[in-house]
């Protein structure tokens, strides 16, 4: 994915994603909360998504893995559904603050195609939103106040972008009237 | 690591770019023949009229040495015909001016800004690249030179918000192999519609990066494959 010191990239990979214990460890039941006993086989814990990942996929010892994961509830078959019905009114920042990394993320361990679908598309709709949005001076404060906070982090960094080119624009405009 | 600017060009960086466009100009007094390291401009003349470069006619008016000629795609009646094509054909933006017949073989053929898209004689149909800036630079320096300057001035305000409005509409269709027709937007446009549609690509290819790397991988298979295919054939000749 991106470079090393990418803010965004560590702030997804730190995103909790529910996790299956497949074998008994010994001494690990701190994590749960239990700080003197060992994790029970079977037993459901959320983990950060690099080590859920490292647990599950690395090459260990054994012929079985150590957890499974199973996708976070930010991309669960309830919120697709919401999307593909209306993206507009999704609240991502509240689902999960970088959204569509974490998606992206999931769908590199989980090849399912409905979800890249519906992923595509909420973005390109809610693209065309922001960028309404971005150009017209009252939309990201009287009616469309609700739809900008739900925003997640990419794309408040393409509602800054279409914002700062349309003002750049502007400014020129406005430069040329002082010559 | 962060460079202040955005990439791309800026709106000051691209009207410093139009004010190479020629334009028409009917001079007041008289100016013997510049040499400039672009080039010389032909003496002026009163009261023939001369090709210069936006630049220099720009400080003629200020000074109030010349008059501008506007193209004439910049009068009204040919921006309503534009405007109307824009809003009824919702699909596309309207063409830009025809490139005139390849000269011959072996000359290279002339595209923007070396053809003379904003003098006088230039192709009333067609908006150039450089129309919004050169519009509304003429507006603000020459207004007194239309004949019409407020109606010309609403009209380039209603092209302009009518083509942005398609250029975001454009993300709808886009997909990540990121296929948009372009054909006709200006360069103020581009500059303005830049960030949005690249950032709206990158997004879209981060999530269908594992795809992406599967058709990669697949590919390169395939390729590695063809090219065993290939090394039989060359045995075998």
């Amino acid at each position: 994915m991106g470079s090393y010191y990418d803010v965004d990239a560590i702030l997804t990979d730190a995103q909790k994603v529910p996790c299956t214990f497949e074998l008994t460890v010994p001494g690990l039941g701190y994590v749960e909360g239990n700080m003197s006993g060992d994790m029970k086989q079977g037993s459901k814990v959320e983990l950060p998504l690099w080590l859920g990942e490292m647990l599950a996929f690395s090459q260990s010892l054994n012929t079985s893995s150590l957890v499974t994961l199973d996708p976070p509830s930010a991309v669960a078959p309830r919120v697709l559904n919401a999307l593909k019905a209306d993206p507009r009114t999704v609240d991502l920042r509240a689902l999960a603050p970088h959204f569509y990394n974490l998606g992206a993320r999931i769908l590199e361990l989980f090849d399912d195609d409905e979800m890249m679908e519906v992923l595509s598309e909420t973005f390109k709709a809610r693209a065309a939103v922001i960028a309404d949005q971005a150009h017209n001076p009252r939309g990201a404060l009287g009616e469309g106040a609700d739809f900008m906070r739900g925003l997640d982090e990419n794309e408040r960094q393409l509602f800054r972008a279409a914002h700062d080119s349309a003002k750049a624009v502007r400014t020129w405009m406005a430069d040329l009237k002082k010559q | 690591m962060a460079l202040p600017l955005p990439p791309g060009l800026t709106p000051p960086e691209i009207a410093f770019l139009c004010e190479m466009e020629l334009v028409t100009v009917i001079p007041r007094q008289k100016l013997e023949r510049l040499e400039l390291l672009g080039g010389s401009l032909p003496p002026l003349n009163p009261p023939h009229r001369a090709p210069l470069p936006l630049w220099l006619a720009l400080l003629l008016k200020r000074q109030r040495r010349a008059n501008i000629l506007p193209p004439l795609w910049l009068s009204p009646h040919s921006l309503t015909a534009i405007l109307d094509h824009e809003t009824e054909h919702g699909d596309g933006f309207s063409p830009p001016p025809r490139l005139p017949p390849l000269p011959s073989q072996n000359t290279l053929p002339f595209s923007p800004p070396f053809l003379p898209s904003s003098t006088a004689d230039a192709a009333p149909d067609a908006l150039p690249y450089h129309w919004l800036e050169l519009g509304e630079m003429l507006l603000e320096t020459a207004a007194d030179d239309f004949e019409d300057p407020d109606s010309v001035r609403k009209l380039l305000r209603g092209l302009r918000e009518v083509r942005m409005a398609k250029l975001r509409q454009v993300v709808e269709t886009l997909d990540a192999a990121g296929g948009v027709n372009m054909n006709g937007v200006g360069g103020m446009e581009v500059a303005e519609g830049r960030t949005f549609v690249t950032g709206v690509i990158d997004g879209l290819r981060k999530i269908v990066t594992s795809r992406e790397q599967q058709k990669k991988d697949r590919d390169r298979e395939e390729r590695e494959n063809g090219d065993d295919y290939d090394d039989d054939e060359m045995e075998m000749q």
